[in-house]
């Protein structure tokens, strides 16, 4: 045990070859980059508001071109990009929630930008409705639901769900961001962004019990959307993809999709952190130690997709039945092999092999081109499932008798999933503008709990553990 | 966290290897109860040998009964010991310490119980040499390799293996400090089993490096182990409710929610039969009460998803299965007791703070956990085999004889003095591991207030 002596040795670093930070330094540097809208900033909005556009009216004419159940094939890479977006930055506030839970002090840079994320759920229930026309009755075909006698089922238990999530999200974000925003509206000047800041937060004012209730609200709030994300995970995997092909029983599917949204989560945060590290910001405040926690994770989730997929697949194909070999032929081997190669990839393989090695884990890049590679993987892997299950005319009977051909996207397809990608980070921007995309208040709490202390000959990292 | 005193090394080598040099009665009480037990157990199982198999509950088409069930939950158990070692130190977790023996031990000792089975049901046990040699090479006559039941031996194998090599590695150290207090034959055997253990530095790196590397092989080991005996039913396209792509993950989860249970039940006990007070402390279990709130959900998960899939495929056979399961008599009662004593009772409990750092109600929430764990991996085989069979006069319902009751008894009464007997030879606390916990114990102060803070060294 130390002494008071050793105690006034003491250095407020996070990490042991870091420079010495303080509480004032957080505050004064995310203020600036706050309020400071710079030019590069502004064209890339500019850029992707235009590519966001041109989806827009690519989506216009894939209404024009037809709508509705008969023509639910060409809707198959606009479901894809629901699920995408569903998967990706649905599931991303859960790295915040997930990493609080568990009292690392190295989240605390990742937990505002995957926060963040939650306001992307507005493009995401937008992208939904549409869906919802599209979707055959539930006469004579299986379902989760195992009745169509209740109300609604399934759209709009599935479209309340999907806006419960986002609201649910969005609750997390300012309420976790109210303590920021309040430190920031006294920095401002008295502009409108000022202003908004101050009628969102007027009544913080960082007492005892604010502070309670702040902890006591995020803490069930994340549970609860932690449970909210897998259920609706489970729901919209079985009523847009398996319920549509007849005959196919996967038990273990809906629980990928989570698993993968999960993997995605931490590629989508690590990726966003390094952009943001890239650009100068924050450097003092992620540092390499973060990148190098969060690689085990996604190592530890990349084997577990190898996992999943391979319990499906052995499963398959020892049962034989002709339904089964004619989903695999489908959604793996056969019309969508290039997808599923990709998907396998991108997913397992070039994550695994990256950081696999320790010296690579042990960097910014390494997990990030890991992170990249599980979002580039996820990708086709909702093409894989969601493409071909839209494909299926006859979505009756309780057989899958033969092997669907695979549907390639035409130029209003690619347009709609680009306008998609630029929609989102359009939106990811415009809300850093309004919450501070690094947490004030979990960064400088970290700064009260880290030290860097000498030991005999070295120094060591102590990292206080109050509860 | 960390509400333990910092206690010098000579009382923590005193108090850990109390089990080894002293004996306290109440220890060979228990040990002797146990061992009668077992006695006869090993008598049930001669007799049924003897015998044959007609004097068990197993008929036409129920032919995995009690003792399948039982092989399926020690190898569950089994999974506590690298869920909690491999993983805990992988991810450093500083209350790992006191519990990571205990469960590598309680691997060990069920996976042979789990070996055991197999073996017992087979009515002639030494037909399994024919299994593995075949006996006649000219008539072409193989185990089938492309049956989970032959992976099943490989990867059970492997994993014992592989956990007694982990175990003992761990136990390097701890040797020596033996050896160093021995004398006469006791101190030879110790001397081999040390290995020529002196502390130096560099084996300090040595023994740390094969920890981490085998924490991190071990894991796709212990992952494989219960998903092939998930398989063993999985495969089978011919029995309703078993043919599901989620039995694996749901057979691991599972696993890993009866083995920590079992752990946490484990180390109560030894606290209370040793005097630990002061190393199995409130903290400890309540961590470990905290993995199990995250883990029973995952696993409540799974077995929802595996459920609602059994409905999903609306096929009047699977239906009428699933039906047996949840309204025939006995197995709605059954499954009611399951699905409340594993989930309903011990999870809303968990979520209470007073309830996790009991130690009462670890133990008895731990052992409902056990209690519901077995009976799911019953009503997962038995009823789906009751209805096996489309054309049949009758479906049969098992019930186990008394002597497949004795036998099974009899595991769980050889898991205990075997673990038991363990003690008595080595530490079942890892002192080395417990001083290194003392060493990286600090202090930081925040504000006016000191504020308990841990070493970290990377």
């Amino acid at each position: 045990m130390t002494t008071t002596a050793d105690n006034n040795r003491d250095r407020v670093q996070i990490t042991v070859d870091g420079p010495e930070l303080n509480s004032r330094m957080v505050t004064e540097q995310v203020s600036r980059d706050f309020f400071n809208v710079t030019r590069n900033y502004r064209w890339l909005v500019a850029i992707l508001g235009s590519v966001f556009v041109i989806g827009i009216i690519a989506l216009i004419l894939r209404f024009l071109d037809g709508f509705g159940v008969s023509e639910r094939a060409q809707w198959g890479y606009y479901s894809a990009m629901f699920a995408f977006l569903l998967i990706t930055a649905g599931s991303a506030p859960l790295v915040a929630v997930g990493l609080r839970w568990t009292k690392n002090h190295w989240r605390r840079p990742f937990s505002r930008v995957s926060e963040l994320y939650a306001a992307v759920g507005l493009l995401t229930i937008l992208w939904f409705l549409p869906l919802m026309a599209l979707l055959p009755p539930l006469e004579g075909r299986r379902s989760l639901w195992v009745s169509d006698e209740f109300i609604g089922v399934p759209l709009w238990w599935d479209f309340f769900a999907v806006l419960g999530l986002v609201v649910c999200g969005l609750t997390l974000l300012v309420l976790s961001a109210i303590p920021d925003m309040a430190v920031l509206a006294r920095h401002g000047d008295d502009g409108p962004r000022a202003r908004l800041l101050r009628s969102i937060s007027g009544f913080w004012r960082g007492s005892q019990s604010q502070w309670n209730y702040h902890r006591i609200g995020l803490t069930a709030l994340g549970a609860f959307y932690f449970m909210l994300l897998i259920m609706v995970q489970t729901m919209i995997n079985v009523d847009f993809v398996m319920s549509l092909v007849p005959g196919w029983k996967d038990s273990i599917m809906p629980a990928h999709q989570a698993l993968t949204g999960l993997q995605t989560a931490i590629g989508l945060v690590l990726v966003t952190t390094f952009i943001l590290r890239a650009t100068g910001r924050y450097k003092d405040f992620i540092p390499m130690e973060s990148f190098w926690s969060f690689s085990k994770i996604l190592l530890a989730l990349c084997l577990l997709w190898a996992y999943f997929w391979f319990a499906a697949l052995i499963t398959f194909w020892y049962g034989r039945t002709p339904t089964e070999l004619n989903v695999l032929s489908t959604f793996m081997f056969e019309s969508y092999r290039i997808p599923f190669l990709l998907n396998f990839f991108f997913s397992f393989l070039i994550p695994f092999l990256i950081l696999i090695w320790n010296p690579v884990r042990k960097s910014v890049l390494g997990p990030t081109l890991a992170g990249a590679s599980v979002l580039i993987g996820a990708f086709f892997m909702t093409i894989r499932l969601y493409v071909p299950a839209f494909g299926i005319e006859d979505v009756t009977g309780h057989t899958l008798k033969a092997v669907q051909p695979a549907i390639l996207p035409d130029v209003l397809d690619i347009f709609i999933i680009l306008g998609g990608l630029a929609g989102a980070a359009l939106i990811y921007l415009l809300a850093s503008r309004i919450f501070p995309i690094l947490s004030i208040w979990e960064v400088k709490e970290g700064l009260l709990y880290q030290r860097v202390r000498p030991l005999l000959r070295s120094k060591f990292l102590v990292l206080g553990k109050p509860d | 966290m960390q509400e333990g005193k910092i206690l010098g090394y000579r009382r923590i080598n005193r108090d850990l290897l109390r089990g080894v040099f002293e004996n306290p009665v109440k220890y060979w009480a228990i040990v002797l109860f146990l061992g009668l037990v077992v006695l006869f157990a090993v008598g049930a199982a001669g007799f049924m040998v003897n015998r044959g198999i007609g004097v068990t509950g197993l008929n036409r088409p129920v032919f995995w009964g009690f003792l399948i069930t039982n092989f399926v939950f020690w190898i569950g158990i089994s999974h506590a010991g690298v869920m909690l070692s491999a993983i805990l130190r992988l991810s450093k977790a500083e209350w790992r310490r006191p519990a990571t023996r205990a469960a590598e031990v309680l691997t060990i000792f069920s996976l042979m119980t789990a070996v055991l089975m197999p073996f017992i049901h087979t009515g002639r046990p030494w037909r399994l040499m024919y299994w593995v040699f075949p006996y006649d090479f000219s008539r072409g006559i193989w185990p089938d390799i492309r049956s989970p039941l032959v992976w099943d031996p490989s990867a059970v194998n492997t994993y014992l293996l592989s956990s007694i090599l982990f175990v003992f590695i761990a136990l390097v150290p701890d040797l020596a400090v033996i050896r160093d207090r021995s004398s006469g034959i006791r101190r030879i055997a110790y001397s081999v089993l040390s290995l020529g253990w002196r502390g130096t530095p560099r084996q300090w790196k040595l023994q740390a490096i094969a920890g981490i590397l085998l924490s991190a092989l071990i894991l796709p080991v212990f992952v494989s182990v219960h998903s092939i005996v998930s398989w063993d039913f999985g495969m089978a396209v011919s029995v309703n409710s078993w043919h599901s792509t989620i039995f694996a993950p749901y057979f691991v989860i599972g696993a890993v929610h009866s083995g920590v249970s079992g752990v946490v039940t484990v180390m109560i006990f030894m606290r209370w039969l040793f005097g630990w007070e002061e190393y199995v402390r409130r903290e400890h279990i309540d961590a470990l009460g905290r993995l199990l709130i995250v883990i029973a959900i995952a696993w409540f998960y799974f077995f929802a998803m595996e459920f609602l899939f059994g409905i999903y495929g609306q096929e009047g056979d699977e239906l009428a299965t699933r039906s047996l399961q949840i309204f025939g008599h006995p197995w709605g009662w059954l499954f009611l007791t399951f699905i409340i004593t594993a989930f309903f009772f011990p999870v809303p409990l968990w979520l209470f703070r007073n309830v996790r750092r009991s130690f009462l109600w670890m133990t008895i929430t731990t052992i409902s956990v056990n209690v519901g764990m077995w009976l799911e991996r019953f009503i997962i085989i038995v009823p789906g085999l009751a209805r096996k069979q489309i054309f049949t006069q009758s479906w049969y319902t098992y019930a186990p004889s008394p002597i497949e009751i004795m036998i099974v008894a009899g595991t769980f009464a050889l898991v205990l003095m075997l673990f038991l007997l363990f003690a008595k030879v080595f530490p079942l606390i890892p002192i080395f591991d417990i001083k290194e916990g003392q060493i990286l114990t600090d202090e930081i102060k925040v504000g006016r207030r000191r504020v308990p803070a841990v070493i970290r060294e990377e």
